[in-house]
């Protein structure tokens, strides 16, 4: 397998490719090769200030252009990068220390020192050599940028990437979607996430477009730079479903005319998308229904920050309510007890960097296979369904297992619940925390979609009561990941006394 | 020039795409994320969706402006005022 990681190091761009960022208040757009040849100065300029191989640098801001010049110029001299994301991470003296720092770049003012402003990097940087430097050269196991996951509990792990994954991941969406002349991408989610930046390599080595944005600005940036790709993640897609939905209703005064969804899909996302790409976090079934109801094919996969990609819907190979087949370099492996592990020729690392005791261990096995924790099948065409976490398994006292997640998302689907995860006191009764999704809170509505679920559903898959919460589960808040994954034992010890309480909340 | 509160209101409703929620009920003095669930997500569909309806650059806007509009009517009031810069200018 060629080395993208060593291309990209070491070969321009083709011609007549362009990045573009977007922001609230404008947009800048350039030729790849400038890009290229802004990130050769960058590396000069690190070179300069004692940045070397294995060193560390890292970066903490909204997505912009020197966030991608800094990521280049780093993997050009062999630096490592370590993205932070705004809100998880507090820029302080004890982040340097903690990660080995030599030096972080930043949007956010700071006097911390070897804290340098992101935004006047481009002011900084030495004019454009005469010769450029000999490029570096990767193995597959050197480590080329540390990944935080958004994990459910705790403080963010850390994890080292290895090229040889980032290569495989590289080559497995190629092959399944052929970027090429004509593809413009769309990157909104944080560059923080290395998965996002895959987008841009992909841009330098196989020529197409692509067009980042801040997350404020996805919405109208979309709009501006009608992409024919769209990189997502179920909450912004069940966003873009409302818009549509509600735009389609009012021109055509009914809900559900195909002709106005397309008409409103077409004028939120732009005349081009040939496809919208999701990932991360479950889909609701509604929701990809509905995007191809208005006729955008949308793709589910499936995979983790310890796995990369594992499984994909794609073009030539899609069915409904599956995550996907396996991609080539990855080996899915479900237990007797249907939990699913995955290994891989690559794999992104064997242990984490930075994790509390036992987390390693726990994750992976000594081969480096990954133990996901999530539990699933492979139907008779290869195709990977998930059917929830491990962790959502509930074992009754008459030992019946009974997975949440369905119920969950059935509690879901109405209008009146934003979330709803589901507990199991004592072993006995299953009690949801639904999340509202306005105030004044809709009780009438709640209880009627209780007794709903509850008809749909077995009969020692019965929630015998829900407790509202407070407030909507956010990221802010600390009841969602930056996924917008609810977090179960956040979200338990909030309510742990009315969920324990015999009459609290609402009965079906 | 637009109407702009019932663009806002009208726009509220189709983000928040409640069947129930009525864009003449809303109380433009309540809190959007407090009263109506408004995600910061949801907040900024809404603003890009005014601004397209209205034809209102959405440059007038920084992202410390949207972080600043916490109700409805700081809403109209912010966009009535980038209206009327627009028809000036």
């Amino acid at each position: 397998m060629q080395s993208l990681i060593n291309r990209l190091v070491s070969r321009r761009p083709k011609p007549g490719f362009r990045i573009s960022f977007n922001r609230l208040d404008g947009a800048t757009s350039l030729d790849l090769e400038v890009l290229d040849d802004l990130a050769e100065r960058a590396a000069a300029y690190l070179r300069a200030i004692g940045i070397g191989p294995s060193d560390r640098i890292g970066l903490l801001a909204k997505n912009c252009l020197e966030w991608v010049v800094l990521d280049l110029a780093a993997l050009k001299i062999k630096a490592v990068t370590a993205g932070f994301e705004a809100g998880k991470f507090a820029i302080t003296p004890d982040l340097l220390k903690d990660y080995g720092l030599k030096v972080l770049f930043t949007d956010q003012a700071s006097d911390v020192p070897n804290v340098r402003p992101i935004g006047t990097l481009l002011e900084a940087l030495p004019p454009a050599a005469a010769t450029r430097a000999k490029p570096v050269r990767y193995s597959a196991d050197d480590v080329t940028t540390i990944k935080f996951t958004s994990g459910s509990t705790g403080r963010p792990k850390g994890l080292g990437a290895c090229v040889g994954s980032i290569e495989s991941s590289l080559h497995a969406v190629q092959e399944m979607f052929s970027h090429g002349a004509g593809d413009k991408l769309f990157v909104f989610l944080p560059l923080s996430l290395l998965q996002q930046r895959y987008w841009i390599y992909s841009a330098l080595l196989f020529g197409h477009d692509v067009a980042v944005s801040t997350y404020e600005a996805a919405f109208a940036a979309l709009r501006r730079e009608q992409p024919t790709v769209v990189m997502g993640v179920p909450a912004f897609y069940e966003m873009l479903k409302k818009e549509i939905d509600g735009k389609a209703r009012r021109r055509a005064g009914v809900w559900g005319d195909r002709a106005a969804l397309r008409e409103a899909a077409k004028h939120a996302l732009g005349p081009n998308v040939r496809y919208l790409w999701t990932g991360s976090a479950p889909a609701n079934p509604t929701m990809l229904r509905f995007f191809e109801d208005c006729g955008v094919p949308i793709f589910e996969g499936y995979g983790m920050n310890e796995t990369c990609i594992v499984t994909k819907n794609h073009p030539g190979a899609w069915k409904p309510g599956s995550v996907g087949r396996v991609v080539h370099g990855k080996q899915v492996l479900i237990g007797p007890d249907g939990t699913i592990s995955v290994r891989s020729d690559h794999p992104v690392n064997t242990r984490y960097m930075y994790c509390a005791p036992g987390d390693s261990e726990r994750m992976f096995a000594p081969d480096g296979t990954v133990r996901t924790g999530d539990l699933g099948h492979i139907d008779e065409d290869g195709f990977l369904f998930i059917h929830g976490r491990a962790d959502d398994v509930i074992v009754l006292e008459n030992g019946k297992k009974i997975i949440v997640r369905p119920m969950e998302e059935h509690m879901k689907a109405n209008p009146a619940i934003q979330e709803c995860v589901i507990f199991c006191v004592s072993q006995s009764h299953l009690i949801a925390v639904a999340s509202p999704a306005r105030r004044p809170v809709d009780e009438g509505a709640i209880v009627r979609q209780l007794s709903l679920t509850n008809s749909s559903f077995g009969p020692d898959e019965q929630i015998k009561r829900v407790v509202v919460a407070d407030d909507p589960f956010t990221i802010e808040n600390g009841l969602l990941t930056s996924q917008y994954k609810p977090k179960r034992q956040q979200i338990l010890e909030k309510y742990r006394s009315e969920i324990n309480r015999p009459h609290g909340g609402y009965h079906a | 020039m637009p109407n702009i509160e019932q663009l806002v209101r009208d726009s509220f409703v189709d983000v928040l795409n409640e069947p129930d929620l009525q864009s003449g009920g809303l109380n433009i003095d309540r809190d959007m994320a407090d009263e109506y669930g408004l995600t910061s997500l949801n907040k900024i569909l809404l603003i890009t969706s005014i601004c397209d309806e209205a034809q209102i650059d959405l440059r007038h806007f920084t992202e410390h402006d949207l972080a600043d509009m916490r109700t409805l009517r700081e809403v109209i009031d912010a966009m009535s005022r980038a209206s009327r810069a627009r028809l000036v200018s």
